[in-house]
Formats: C-alpha cells, structure tokens, sequence
C-alpha cells in the first residue's frame, strides 16, 4: 500500500502552475459558498494544493506532516458542522436559498465579484512585489491566499468563516515563511497555532448552535 | 535540580488541569489558582537567581538556571523576572474576583495554562517563538472568553483575528533583522522591519483603527476573562514589545519613534474618550475605558524617556486594579439582570447588587485616572511629565477620563434610580451579592484606594524594572 508520501511523490507533476490554480479555485470556493459540505471538502483540497506546492520548498515528509494537519482541521470542521446540522431542526434562511439550484443569492454574488478583484490584485502584487527566496507561481500562491483570507475575514463574523479565513491566511504566510525559516519547532508551532485557530471556531460554532436551540426551544 | 523556568511553565499547566477537573465546585478551584499564581509570583520576586535553593524533600530549584527545550533556550533574566511577578500576582487577583464573579467559569483553568504559555512567550530566545507563544495563548482565550449559554464571543474572535494578523509581520522581522547582520549596507531591511514591527505592534495593541477587539472582548464574554487578556495579555505583548526595543535599540532610536507612538497613543486617547460617553451598554464601556488607559501608556513611552517608561510599567501594575474592578462590577451586575448591560436593562438595579456596583464605581473612577484611586498614581505623574511640552495632550487625556467617568455617571444613576413599584424599593441583596461576594469587593476596593493614597508601594518596582531597559536615555 502506498503511503502519503509516496502519493505525494507521484502527484508531483501538479507542484506548480495546476496547484496555483487549484488554490484559486478552492479559496474562492470558501470566499462565495456558505453551504459548509463545500467549504470542508474545498478546505481539504486546498490543503492539498498547498502541500504539494510545499514540497518544493521543504522535506516531503515535513509537507506529509504539515497536510496531514490541515486535514485533520478539515475533520474538525466536519464533525462540528455535522453535529450543528444534526442539531439544526428547521433550515435556516441561507440553507434555503442555497437549496434553490441555479440561482446565486445577491450575497454570493457580492462575493464572487470581491474575490476576483482580490485575485487580480494578487496576481498584479506578485507581479510587481515577489517574495524573497520563493518563485514566481509560490509567490502568487501566498498572495493568493493571503488576500482571499483577509476577504473571507472581512466578509462575515460567523466563527466558521472567520476560521476559514484565518487557516487560508496562515496557509498562504506559511507556504512562504517556510523558505525564509526551515526550522522544525517553528512548522510544529505554526501547525499548533492553526489546530488551536480551528479548534477555537468550532468551539465557538458549537456555542452558537447552543445559544440557538435554546431560542428554538424557549 | 528543578530549574526555574521550567518550574513556572510547568506547575501552573498541571494545576490548570487539576482546576479542569475540579470546576464543579465553586471555591476549591479558584482558591487553587489564586494559591498557585501566588506562590509562584513569591518564588519568581524573592527566590535568588545565583544559587539553588532547598526546598521539600531534598529538592533544590535554581530559579536563575537556563533550560534547553526543544533545542531553544529558556532563562529567566532580570526584567522577565519582575514582569512575570507582575503576571502572576495580577492573575492571583483575577482569579481571587472570579471565585465570586465567574466561578465555575473556563477562565480559571484557561487562565493558569495562559500563564504558562506567555510566561513561555517571556522567558524563550529567539523573540520569534515568543511570537509564536502569543498566539496560540490568543487562540486559547476564546475559550475562557466565551460565556456559557451567553451570546458568542466575537470579541474573542475578533482578538484571535487581530493576533493572527500581527504574528507574521513580528516573524518576517526576525529573518529581516538576521539578514540585515549579513549584508549591512541594506538598510531598505531595517525600514521594512521597522514598518511591519509597527503594524504588528498597532494591531496586538489595539491602536486605532485596529482597535474594535478592545471593545468588543469585554461586552460580548466573560467580563473577567476579558479583564485576563487586556491586563495579563496585553502586558505580554507590552512585555514583547520592550524585548524587541532591547534586542534592536536603533528602533527607539529611529527619528520617527517619538511621533509614531506619541500619535498612536493619542489616537487611542481620542477614540476612547469620543466613545466611552456615548455607550448605553456598560460592557464597551469598560472596553472603551481600557483603549484610553492603554493609549495613555503609548504616549508615556512616546516620551521616549526612563520616565515615559516607568510612568508605563506603573500603568500595567495598577490597570488590574480598575479594570478588575470594573469587570467584577459588570460581571454581577449581569447576572442580576438576565445578561444583559443596557443601561435601561439595570434600572434600579443598584439597589439589589450594592456591591456590584460599588465595584463598577470605583473600577470606573480609577480607569478614569481620578484622585485617591490606584490609576491616579501614574496619570498624575504623566500629566506633570507632558505639561510643559505639550499642554494640548494633558487637556485631552483629562477629556478622556472625563469622558470615561460621563459613562460611568450614567450607568450609576441608572443602577440608582428609583424603582416604580414600592415592593422593589426596599434594598435586598440577590444571591449574587452576598456577604462573601462583600468581602471580595471591600478587600479589591480598598486595594485600589490603597495603591492610590500610598503610590510608594507600587512606583518604585516600576522604577526598578525601567531600570533593567537600556534601550532609552534617561
């Protein structure tokens, strides 16, 4: 059976210009859906992405390591938005108008249109402000997910979001920092700093659906 | 041998976690913690740093000794010493208010593991792992934030935002500064590592326009816990801060750093004292109250002085005081009331919770800098120190006290009104005020009032940690 890191290995052809993309697709995935299967399952493809980017930077096996992180956040946002919407007796208004197919919402419209500017101001950053010590397509990568990360930040005040926004934040700065310093108890603390970020949201999601099922109930 | 600094990281994370277990009860684990923070805030002040001391069975701890861990260095050295006093005698009084206040609340256990984390974040070499530290003790906060069954702490959030935008600003400069020793003649290196220091810096601190967490991490959580960021947390990174100006001294001697920090302080000055009168919850208030104390640090160390900077550590040792207080009061206050802090919502409220609102008053008139109040100490001294060179900002800190204290006013003589119905007039005591709860407020009031009539007692430690910080002329 092969192991992560021979998965790795041998999807590293994508280690370039495809993940770039698939970073661009998957963030802004999260900046415009508020359907949370989509946004777990575009969090763990991004995660993806970042680590095989990664790869080209540090040891496989830290990137292993640093991706079996990010998927381990993944799961943490998947059981505490299964459980809220186990817990969830009537749909909110968002799920319903994310149930009518072919028709986007003023909201995500908005969104859509706040991160493609965000995009074309990353790629105009990494044109004209390349990082030190990483190439081009790493450099529009960081811009990438730094920018949409602040917008997700900025677009909403639901813990999940902003949970979502903070990791591509710390993704897009990681993918970076980890060139300028290789150091193994600053990737291990920065993994930390991420699972704690994760792990405060979902805490707080999960005190959200509370606050609301005693609402629902009173 | 048990060294020292391993001691303080490690004793507080274990009792934290007794604590956890414990919380079902309502004195045991607070008394815990105020017991822990306590004795270690007596070993880390008396203690000698030189040479072992004996303790049970034979053990010796070496408060002084360097620990390696995870291949980073661990030391505690003077001015970490007397910060980390600081620290864990402030929690000792946090916690001592939350046994009445917040009992059975996360913030007693999350605040002893939060007292090792920055206790870490102080005592680790390279500054980038104190960064790190800082963090993730940001990230754990949320959780002592959030009130149980209380609305969502998006103030926590909005903290834990504002951390993680600062954290890689303060790791870049790290590898700026390294590769600034090589290649000397870059000095594009050290503006780019002054200006994201900066940025960091505004954002951990709550400098305007960064400053909505400030607010908002007292209204919508646990009052008391967030009395644990601005008091514990902030003095952290106020700590980090002084690190930084000491490992890199052309910093404070940037021809822009006087102004820079000058304007900073009275930005916050400004929107504290515009805001804090305008509140109808008394949650921001206390927020707001805290952004002008906090402000008026900034301009002290703007002075770019010994003075500027023992007038700011006196601000850090005595904030505590009211802002404890203040937290204390709102935090009875809202258990009379079902939660809420409007102003409409405590009508009348002062006459069932006297001592909650004692505690907000005198909370109030000491984070407003009034006389015979411990935040009186060293706003006084500032005034004096900023008079002859700048009237127009000792005007405009007396307006934001001033406007701290219309807050206050307001919120008092709501509490104080009158109630309608003849049968609510009568003061009766709710069981959040009872006669323990009386003791707890008497024993924290008259502390602040003590600190403010005998300033003797806390100015020289001041004076004696400014002296430990080179990095500015006398």
């Amino acid at each position: 059976m092969p192991t992560l890191v021979d998965i790795l290995a041998r999807v590293s052809f994508l280690a370039a210009m495809p993940a770039v993309a698939g970073i661009l697709v998957t963030a802004g995935l999260l900046v415009v859906s508020r359907d949370w299967r989509l946004d777990v399952t575009a969090l763990t493809l991004q995660y993806f992405f970042v680590v095989l980017l990664l790869t080209r930077l540090i040891r496989l096996e830290v990137a292993a390591v640093k991706g079996l992180t990010g998927w381990m956040i993944c799961m943490v946002f998947y059981l505490t938005e299964r459980r809220a919407s186990m817990l969830e007796q009537v749909p909110s208004d968002e799920e319903k108008a994310g149930s009518r197919r072919w028709k986007i919402s003023a909201r995500a419209s908005f969104c859509l249109l706040a991160g493609l500017l965000v995009s074309v101001a990353s790629y105009t950053a990494a044109l004209r402000f390349p990082l030190p010590e990483v190439p081009a397509d790493i450099t529009l990568a960081c811009y990438l997910l730094v920018g949409l990360g602040l917008l997700l930040i900025g677009l909403s005040e639901a813990p999940m979001q902003v949970g979502l926004g903070l990791l591509t934040f710390l993704s897009g700065f990681d993918l970076f920092y980890v060139a300028l310093e290789p150091s193994l108890a600053v990737a291990g603390l920065l993994g930390a700093v991420s699972f704690l970020i994760a792990l405060a949201t979902a805490y707080l999601r999960a005190a959200q659906i509370a606050i609301e099922g005693d609402r629902s109930t009173s | 041998m048990i060294a020292g600094p391993l001691l303080l990281l490690i004793l507080p994370l274990a009792v934290a976690g007794i604590v956890y277990i414990l919380l079902r009860w309502t004195s045991l684990p607070a008394l815990l913690a105020v017991g822990t923070s306590l004795a270690l805030g007596w070993a880390v002040v008396t203690l000698p740093m030189d040479q072992p001391v004996h303790v049970w069975g034979g053990r010796q701890i070496a408060m002084g000794e360097a620990v390696t861990f995870f291949g980073r260095e661990l030391v505690l050295e003077q001015a970490d010493r007397m910060a980390m006093a600081f620290m864990f005698f402030a929690s000792a009084g946090i916690f001592f208010l939350a046994w009445r206040f917040a009992p059975r609340s996360l913030l007693i256990p999350m605040g002893l593991a939060l007292l090792s984390l920055l206790s870490g974040a102080l005592l680790i070499r390279p500054l980038i792992y104190a960064a790190l530290l800082v963090e993730i003790a940001a990230a754990l906060s949320v959780f002592a934030l959030q009130a149980e069954g209380g609305t969502i702490a998006r103030g926590g959030l909005r903290y834990l935002t504002f951390t993680t935008l600062a954290l890689p600003g303060l790791l870049i400069t790290h590898w700026l500064m390294d590769r600034y020793a090589l290649t000397p003649d870059e000095t594009g290196l050290l503006a780019a590592a002054a200006s994201l220091l900066a940025l960091s810096f505004a954002l951990l601190l709550g400098v305007v326009p960064f400053h909505t967490w400030v607010p908002a991490v007292v209204s919508d959580s646990v009052p008391l816990a967030g009395t644990f960021v601005l008091t514990i947390g902030n003095g952290a990174v106020w700590f980090l801060l002084f690190d930084f100006l000491e490992t890199y001294p052309w910093l404070s001697s940037h021809p822009r750093f006087e102004s820079l920090v000058f304007i900073a302080g009275f930005g916050m000055v400004v929107v504290g004292g515009l805001f804090a009168p305008a509140q109808r919850r008394l949650g921001p208030l206390v927020g707001y109250a805290a952004l002008v104390d906090s402000g008026a640090a900034l301009i002290a160390l703007g002075l770019n002085s010994k003075l500027g900077l023992t007038l700011s550590l006196l601000s850090f040792l005595v904030r505590p005081f009211g802002l404890g207080l203040m937290a204390a009061g709102l935090s009875g206050l809202r258990a009379c009331s079902g939660g809420d802090d409007d102003v409409d919502a405590l009508r009348g409220l002062g006459l069932r919770a006297p001592w909650s609102t004692a505690a907000l008053v005198f909370g109030g008139l000491s984070m407003a800098g009034l006389p015979v109040s411990a935040g009186f100490v060293w706003r006084w001294a500032l005034y004096r120190a900023l008079a002859p060179s700048s009237p127009s900002s000792v005007l405009f800190l007396l307006l934001a006290g001033l406007g701290v204290m219309v807050g206050v006013w307001r919120g008092l003589s709501s509490l104080l009104m009158r109630p309608g119905a003849i049968k609510d007039r009568s003061v009766v005591s709710t069981p959040h005020d009872n006669w323990l709860t009386a003791v707890v407020v008497v024993v924290a009031i008259l502390g602040c009032v003590g600190v403010g009539l005998f300033p003797q007692v806390v100015a020289p430690i001041a004076a004696q940690l400014a002296e430990t910080y080179t990095f500015l002329s006398p």
